[in-house]
This record gives structure tokens, sequence and C-alpha cells, in this order.
């Protein structure tokens, strides 16, 4: 900083004002909710330098994720979940909103294609993710909250692909979701009572379509979003594994208390005793 | 530097030691996730996006005929399926492609004595494993290289799964059109009498050999039993009628489809039918 100053130009006086009109807004938003250094931590955080492509496969099925999300949401402004029989043209009402969209509106057939789609995809991601955190041992020690999440937000993608098959109210919907009732209907104890209420009655039929349509866009949706943030909170309060035969891996390799040390010295210093035999490298070693 | 412990620290010890590592390590050496990571993640989510609008277009494309209709099937399958009707039977059950390995476990597990294998016992142990796995794999070592039993398992459970989805994929379906032309040879090796005539031409076209298999016709699915000779167990003809009509009401747990909209007159001829069926000669 200079120690004398000169007069600003009116340039600078000029571009003074600009930058006080972004940071003023920006300032205030930081100061009564903290979102700001929030975000500013979220992007800025240092993950391990040897992340490889494979640890991309947990955000590309959150992009699937919000493909669904933007997709569904177009979608419902346009199906309509009825199982009742249009007198005009003696064909299920629900099954024709599907006909409707796919056909009739503009890009309709993309909306409901990515939505028909994307679905599989995101399953197909999410077991892949699932895959890359088996091999990198990523459940361990202290991220098996975060596996059970995992497992649970696959879960509620897999009941969302169940509600969702029924919705065009078409032959393979119909006679896939009968079945799939019934085979829900034979656990003990709450079985029954479980197919009772998705078929909202003894037989699937007009209250049975605006049942699952419930399900597949207000309440699985809600409890994904919520494990799915809750998930990601943890990603980044944990933070990412290095790949385990990483030569810089963060934290280094574990080695089992059991085990003699197998790469002393890469990434901590091996302590040695009195006699001046390496002792067991051990995790948080260096000082 | 820091006293040499004299005792083996504990899992949890050597845990949070590790964690401790790992977070000065990242801190020390680390990148910052923007832009680095976060521009991998980028180009990630692009292929995913494009791939899912190159899917419905192909969907779409090859599907829509010149003549609009919506059932007719593409490279992808139809746009839509026929209207549902739960008076039409001749449907055979398929789940979305994910669940088929769910789908192709009721053909390993029959019914009645391991179906409740196939539906629930499998899926709800597989749950638990799966939830309970940070708890079954308690060592700290995280490479593959030296986790055998870990590796083993893993393969063992992909391989299966893509077994049964395969399977699952290309099992046989028994078309309507198909099973009737095989009615005359039940017929013969039967022995059905004239009575049981009907009532077979309409277990071929009905839909019950989507999950049942007969004399060597029809798919087996979702644990549905042989009925070659269903009839000498001497059920009796209101035993079969009241079953048909509500299969779950007469065995607790069934998973088979109400078939009461086929109404008495037929429904009375498929229990002469399965009544007569006293197994191949």
């Amino acid at each position: 900083m200079a120690t004398t100053r000169r007069q600003p130009t009116k340039a600078q006086i000029r571009r003074e004002k600009v930058e006080e009109l972004v940071i003023y807004p920006i300032d205030w938003l930081e100061e009564r909710s903290g979102l700001v250094g929030g975000i500013r931590y979220f992007l800025f955080r240092n993950v391990p330098s040897d992340i490889n492509w494979m640890q991309t496969l947990g955000s590309a099925a959150l992009t699937a994720f919000l493909v669904q999300a933007i997709t569904g949401v177009i979608l419902a402004m346009y199906y309509v979940p009825s199982a009742a029989t249009d007198p005009a043209t003696g064909k299920p009402v629900a099954w024709e909103s599907i006909v409707n969209i796919s056909d009739n509106l503009t890009l309709g057939w993309l909306v409901r294609g990515m939505h028909k789609w994307g679905a599989s995809v995101f399953i197909i991601l999410m077991f892949l993710h699932m895959g890359r955190v088996f091999l990198f041992g990523a459940y361990k020690y202290p991220r098996e909250l975060n596996w059970i999440i995992g497992v649970l937000i696959l879960l509620t993608g897999m009941l969302e692909g169940f509600t969702g098959y029924l919705l065009p109210w078409d032959q393979t919907a119909y006679w896939a979701t009968v079945v799939g009732i019934n085979l829900n209907g034979t656990a003990p104890i709450l079985g029954p009572w479980l197919a009772q209420f998705l078929r909202s009655g003894q037989e699937i039929g007009i209250e049975t379509l605006p049942r699952f349509y419930s399900l597949h866009m207000l309440i699985l949706p809600g409890g994904i979003i919520a494990l799915i943030t809750l998930h990601l909170y943890l990603v980044v309060r944990l933070g990412v594994t290095s790949p385990p035969w990483s030569k810089e891996a963060a934290g280094g390799e574990p080695v089992e208390a059991d085990e003699p040390a197998r790469r002393p010295g890469l990434t901590r210093p091996v302590p040695r005793t009195a006699n001046g035999t390496a002792m067991q490298a051990e995790p948080g070693g260096r000082d | 530097m820091a006293a040499i412990p004299r005792e083996k620290p504990s899992r949890i010890a050597q845990a949070r030691a590790g964690f401790a590592q790992y977070k000065a390590d990242v801190k020390e050496r680390g990148k910052a996730f923007f832009p680095y990571a976060m521009w991998h993640d980028t180009i990630m989510s692009l292929v995913v996006v494009f791939t899912i609008i190159g899917l419905a277009a192909i969907w779409k494309w090859s599907a829509w005929g010149p003549h609009h209709d919506p059932t007719q099937k593409g490279l992808l399958g139809p746009i839509v399926d026929p209207p549902a009707d739960p008076g039409t039977t001749s449907f055979v059950p398929r789940p979305d492609w994910y669940f088929y390995f769910l789908f192709y476990l009721l053909r390993i597990f029959k019914w009645p004595e391991s179906v409740f294998l196939g539906t629930i016992g499998v899926p709800t142990i597989a749950l638990v494993l799966l939830l309970g796995l940070p708890f079954l794999d308690r060592r700290l070592e995280r490479r593959p290289s030296a986790r055998p039993v870990a590796m083993v398992a893993g393969v063992l459970t992909i391989l299966s799964m893509g077994i049964l989805t395969w399977k699952g994929a290309t099992a046989k379906e028994a078309l309507a059109s198909e099973v009737i032309q095989d009615v005359p040879r039940w017929i013969q090796q039967e022995n059905l009498p004239p009575a049981a005539v009907p009532g077979a031409k309409l277990f071929a076209t009905a839909g019950c050999t989507a999950c049942h298999t007969y004399a060597g016709s029809g798919g087996s699915n979702l644990g549905a039993p042989d009925l070659t000779n269903i009839g000498s167990r001497n059920l009796g003809i209101q035993f079969q009628i009241n079953h048909l009509k509500c299969p779950s009401c007469v065995n607790p747990g069934s998973p088979m489809p109400k078939f009461a909209s086929l109404g008495e007159q037929r429904l009375h001829q498929l229990a002469v039918f399965l009544e007569s069926s006293k197994g191949t000669h």
C-alpha cells in the first residue's frame, strides 16, 4: 500500500462505486446468513490431489437425479393421474394424457423420454457409485453413516422406479404392479397391511393411481432430497478419500496393528525403538 | 518427537489418528475442489445429460411410425403399451429392468415351499448385509489387494446380480398364440375328457401360462408351480373356482392375481380342466 495518496481519478471513483454495489449485497447476505462463507468453503475446500475419474460417479448420479426432478416437475403440469375412462374415447384419462405428452406437446416426447430413460441412468449410476465406494473401501471409518444413507438413497430411488412404473396406466404398468403389490403382500405381519395401503383397498382400482402418484412425486422425492442433502453434507464434512493404491494417498495407507509397515517413510516417518528396529508405522505417527 | 507408545493402539485410536492424518494431508497438499475436481464433475455430468437425451431420442424416433400408433415398438420399446385393462389377463407381468434380478429370483424359489425366500427372504438378507457392511468389515485396510475376502464377495455379488438380470431379460415369454397350438398335445398326453377342452383353450389364452408351466408349455415365473398334474391332488371344482377368484384368500401369501373378472362360466371351465389334469402319461 502506498503511503502517499494521490487524488483518485474519476474512473477510479466510478470503479469503487461499482465494486461497492456488487459487494454490498454479498456482505449483507453473509452477515445475516453465513451462506457466502459456506459456499466459499464448499468450492475452495481442498480435496486429495490424487482423486480420479471414478470419483465423478457420485456427482454424475446427482446430475441424473436433477434431470429427474426437472423433467418430473414439467410432466406434473400435463399428466392427469386418473384411471377413470374418458367417455369420448373409451380410454383411461391417465393413458391419454401420456400419449398427449408424447405426441402433441412441443418437445413433450423429450421431457417424458428423458424422465423415463433418466430413471434407468440414475439407477445405473447409483450402483456404479456404490461399486466405486466399495472398491476404495470408502465406507470405513469415519464414513460408515454415509454408506448407510447411500443405501437408503438407492432404496428410495428404486421405490421411485416402482411407483413411477404404474403412472402411464398401460398394460405393462398395470400387471407388473398387480404382481408387485401381491409380492409385497407376502411379507409377514406388515405385508398384507402394506399391500392394502398401496392398493387403497382389496383391488387395484381408481384410487390406486393417485396414491402412487402422490408417493412418486411428493413423499418419495421429499425423502430422497433430504437423504441426498445429508449425504452431500457428510461428503463435504468428512472429505473425499484418495484412491487406496495411490503413492501419495492422503492419510497414508492404513497399517493394521499386527502387520509390519510395508512402505515406511512415504507419508510419515517410522519411529524407531531403542534397539534400532523399525516400529510398526502408526497412522498419525507424524507430529 | 512424541513418546513411542508401548502398547498397540486400539482400533478406534488408529482410525482416529489415520483420519487426523488424512485431514492434515489434504490441507497441506490437496487441491481446491473448484476448479480442479469440479471440472471433471462437469464433464461427467454433461456426458450423463447427453446420454439421457440420446436415449430419449432413439426411443422416440425409432418407435413412432408413420401411422402414429403409440404402441408400436421401436429399438427401445413402445412409447406406451395398450391401456390398462383389468379384464384381459393375457399380459405377462414384467417389471422395469432393474427389478429383473428380483423377478428372476422367483424362478429359482418355487411355490409354495420356498417362494417366501425369493419374495422376502433373500432380498431382506441382502439389504441388511448391504446396510451393515461398514460394521461387518471393520478393518482399516482400504487397498483392494489387501482385502481378498471383500473383493471376492463383491465380484460374486456383481456376477450373481448380473446373471439374474440377464436371465430375467432373456426369459422366454409364453405368447397365447403359440401356447394355443399346444392344446391338442395336452389333450393327448393328459387324456383330457371333452368337457375339459374349453378350459384348456382358456388356460392357454387367459394369461395362465405367463407364470405357470403345463406339460412343457408356458413360462415359469414369479414362483408359480407347474400344473401338469394339479388334478391328481383332487382339490375339487369348487376349490379351484374359489382359488381363481381370489388366490390369496385360499392360499394366504399367494402373489397370483385374481381372475374373478373371467366370470362364473369360464371359471367353471378352467376348474374342470385343472381337475382333469392328472399328469402326462
